[in-house]
């Protein structure tokens, strides 16, 4: 067995790092390598000199931040070779393009699981179960009381939500990326067939959706000053970012509400101060963590992104899984 | 289907901050549900039966045993939650996998007056037993209500005027007579909820509840406007607000929280029952200090309120007093209507007769407050500010010309507290100290009120003694809810008295106010934290300041 000085990928300056390649994983200070798991802003940084990605990871990126950055791109199941190491990315189920990205070398096997889910998602590539000795996944969700409604039942009380108040404006705060399209996605689905409205920031990433092939549902890019009338029995789609008074007030009538897997729980709820909470997450529930553990056969886990305390015991208790912590 | 239809009005309610929308969500739910189960409804809303079945401490033991779990996992889950009845719940959704949901039609009140009751006749492993096969075989949209009740933990955002408000939209009842038929004890039943809705009223049909209180608004300088010889000053007691009911001889003590505490002051209820007259008496019940003649603080009162036939010793040690203000009813003759002026002559008329004519002496435990005479408004503050050498808590300015309304009306009682910069808040997080104070939590964060939300409004770190702190110290790290960092956020219960030297607007907080050198002033252990101050309380208090 090895000693952690040898392990292939470590944490080093609270980032996750393949000294034999000098290669990054979502690098959060500007390196020269980096390899980047998906677009979301807390898993890049500006700066680096090379970067490594999938397709649509990449194009998502030149959408948020411009063209200048040096990028290389690769499909699903494809990756690259440096210093002996193979370098491959495979789909996560997070947004689209995302992506766990595994390193073998020497028949050792390291699998980064990225930010992933297991649930079904229209506008993204499903989770692909990779095999692995060795697994390094996120945990924002590794507590039991974290467990998905169906999506469909989700999209239903939202749609319920909305159309039980025809004379108010409802206005759904969620991600810009990822969770606004996986939204808009299930929400067209659903009984409510009223006019929905975007913000700048979910519709430019709208448009980047449809451009990679997913269909998406036409939204009217929100205006400052439009009419209350007009809006009255609509739904909008806004970032978090805006959730303050200072914007609210351009609206008349409101309900406003949060979607994320933090709303499944009453207290968080109450102080988020939105009126209402949707539990819906791009990120596995514990099940979902443990199902992943299990089907990769990974022999060593690490845990990183969120509280692994409780998941690490109950796997060595329960499981008889070997779970390390970085130094 | 009604406790389905109950699991939904809790959705809505919980999820709602407007208090119209609640009205018509309540109106709604009770034109469609029968009328026991809408008893029912107003019992648990109003938290008239909020009876503990089990703790839930047991409620995750059994979980822990049925499905075999690790209970330092649940109680990991716990600290996240914040709510046992909350975190079976939760946890439960992984595990409740029966196709079978025979319960899925049961009613609320079938629940609430059959199964639940019927589980405490259980032994402990046919309670076992019988919980699992309620959890596997209720819908799972049913499981936070059932495991609420259970614990005795069923609250909601929804105040006593709400349900009143909205009954009385229903049926087109003056709200004044449903607020009055809701006071006091409420037996869940067919009968008492077509009491409530009958539309015949019967001026007898009120005879054991106490009127609907009138509560004091807080000082607006607007007053200083007014003549002082409209108004009759008082002043303001801290202790328990009671109105002492005698009417066919029977006496009983109803505080504003409508609860009867009869058995907690059995001498108050004897000595008064010596009087010959009926009435209802509106006043204050305190400890008193017979040798300076005034209060003792609030914590002597909080050792008689819990406490149910106290014996002769405790009752000697703590000697309470009733000081009545104001004279509600006579002889079966409501004179709410008839002006304040006019009820305070009747008061100290019938006060008088009762002193001399009553065979016991009854003027050590009952007395009518002493009104204060200031010449103009400079003299009134001049009071407020003594108020303190007689441990009161500053003034209450009556309009002379009121009638005794209920509620909160505008115009009709104020309070003018002595120190107005004050608000009571709720501890909602805890940051680690340094230096001396490291390895404590001593870093506070408090919030306020705001619909049904705590919003921040001050950070204190001055005010607790060494052990006040570590005994806090060992409270947050019991309730933390999260943490992030050094701060931990905090399971709501702990309210403070928070001082401070100024307030004003302030676009950088989300409360949108700002205070200056706030500083801790008391633990108010006596107070529920839906007892603490509001956001619009604070903008009150600039208001009047500016």
């Amino acid at each position: 067995m090895k000693t952690k000085q040898e392990d292939l990928i470590r944490y080093k300056d609270g980032n996750l790092y393949c000294e034999l390649a000098d290669i990054w994983i979502d690098p959060r200070t500007p390196v020269k390598r980096a390899l980047i798991t998906h677009a979301h802003f807390d898993h890049f940084t500006f700066g680096c000199e090379e970067y490594f990605s999938t397709k649509e990871t990449a194009i998502l990126l030149k959408e948020r931040v411009g063209e200048n950055i040096k990028i290389k791109t690769f499909d699903y199941g494809d990756g690259f070779k440096i210093n002996g190491i193979n370098i491959s990315f495979h789909p996560s189920g997070h947004i689209l393009g995302s992506s766990q990205i595994r390193f073998i070398f020497a028949e050792e096997k390291w699998l980064i699981s990225g930010d992933f889910k297991l649930q079904e998602d229209e506008t993204c590539k499903q989770y692909e179960i990779v095999k692995t000795d060795y697994l390094i996944s996120e945990c924002t969700f590794g507590l039991p009381i974290f467990k998905w409604d169906e999506t469909t039942k989700i999209a239903n009380d939202i749609s319920r939500w909305i159309t039980n108040s025809p004379e108010k404006t409802s206005l759904l705060f969620c991600y810009s990326l990822g969770k606004a399209q996986r939204l808009l996605n299930e929400i067209s689905q659903t009984n409510f067939k009223g006019d929905i409205y975007s913000h700048g920031s979910i519709y430019k990433m709208n448009n980047c959706y449809k451009k990679l092939g997913i269909n998406i549902k036409d939204t009217i890019k929100i205006e400052n000053k439009k009419k209350i009338d007009e809006l009255k029995g609509s739904l909008i789609l806004l970032p978090p970012s805006l959730s303050k008074e200072s914007y609210l007030k351009n609206f008349k009538n409101i309900q406003t509400a949060f979607a994320s897997g933090w709303m499944s729980i009453r207290a968080l709820r109450k102080r988020s101060g939105y009126d209402k909470g949707f539990a819906i997450s791009d990120h596995a529930d514990w099940d979902g963590i443990l199902e992943v553990v299990k089907k990769s056969e990974a022999k060593n886990i690490f845990f990183h992104h969120g509280d692994s305390e409780a998941l690490s015991k109950y796997l060595v208790e329960k499981e008889s899984i070997n779970v390390l912590f970085f130094q | 289907m009604s406790l389905k239809n109950f699991s939904e009005l809790f959705v809505d309610l919980d999820s709602s901050n407007s208090t119209n929308n609640k009205i018509e969500v309540l109106k709604n739910y009770f034109l469609s549900n029968k009328a026991i189960d809408n008893s029912w409804t107003i019992s648990l809303l109003t938290g008239k039966s909020n009876k503990r079945f089990i703790s839930g401490r047991y409620l995750k033991n059994l979980f822990s045993q049925i499905y075999e779990y690790p209970q330092w996992l649940i109680d990991t889950c716990y600290l996240k939650v914040g709510d046992s009845a909350e975190v079976i719940t939760l946890l439960l959704k992984n595990k409740s996998t029966s196709r079978n949901k025979k319960l899925s039609n049961i009613s609320l009140n079938e629940l609430l007056s059959k199964i639940i009751p019927d589980l405490s006749k259980l032994n402990d492993e046919e309670k076992i037993f019988e919980i699992k096969n309620i959890w596997e075989t209720l819908p799972e949209d049913n499981h936070l209500i059932f495991n609420k009740v259970l614990t005795g933990t069923f609250r909601v955002g929804v105040s006593i005027g709400l349900i009143t408000k909205s009954i009385s939209k229903l049926t087109s009842i003056d709200e004044e007579i449903i607020s009055h038929r809701l006071m006091g004890n409420f037996e869940p039943s067919i009968d008492s909820y077509e009491f409530l809705i009958n539309k015949n009223i019967n001026p007898e049909e009120l005879n054991s509840k106490p009127f609907p209180f009138l509560l004091a608004n807080t000082f607006e300088d607007k007053i200083f406007k007014h003549s002082i010889n409209d108004f009759q000053f008082e002043w303001k007691y801290d202790g328990i607000r009671i109105q002492l009911i005698k009417r066919s001889g029977n006496c009983s003590l109803w505080t504003r929280g409508q609860e009867l505490v009869n058995e907690s002051f059995p001498e108050l209820v004897q000595r008064m029952s010596y009087i010959k007259d009926d009435f209802v008496l509106d006043g204050e019940l305190l400890v008193w200090n017979y040798k300076e003649q005034i209060a003792f603080d609030f914590p002597f009162l909080q050792k008689r309120i819990n406490r149910k036939s106290p014996p002769r010793s405790i009752q000697i040690k703590y000697p309470i007093i009733f000081i009545a203000y104001d004279l509600l009813e006579i002889n079966g003759r409501d004179i709410r209507q008839i002006k304040l002026e006019n009820r305070r002559i009747e008061l100290e008329k019938y006060f008088s007769k009762w002193s001399n004519k009553t065979e016991n002496n009854i003027t050590d435990i009952f007395r009518i407050c002493d009104l204060i005479y200031p010449n103009d408004w400079t003299d009134a503050l001049t009071f407020k500010e003594k108020s303190r050498e007689n441990n009161t808590e500053g003034l209450i300015i009556k309009n002379k010309n009121s009638p005794y309304t209920s509620g909160r009306k505008k115009g009709i009682w104020w309070k003018y507290k002595v120190d107005p910069m004050q608000l009571d808040a709720v501890l909602i997080y805890a940051k680690g100290g340094s230096g001396r104070r490291a390895g404590l939590y001593t870093d506070y964060s408090f919030a306020l009120w705001k619909d049904q939300q705590l919003i921040k409004f001050a950070s204190a770190y001055s005010g607790l003694t060494n052990t006040e702190i570590k005994e806090l110290d060992k409270w947050i790290r019991k309730n933390t809810i999260e943490k992030f960092g050094p701060v931990r956020s905090l399971k709501p219960e702990m309210v403070f008295e928070i001082s401070f030297e100024k307030i004003q607007i302030s676009k950088r907080h989300k409360s949108g106010i700002a205070v200056r050198f706030p500083r801790i002033t008391k633990w108010r252990k006596d107070k529920k934290i839906k007892d603490a101050d509001s956001l619009e309380n604070a903008y009150e208090l600039m208001k009047k300041i500016s």
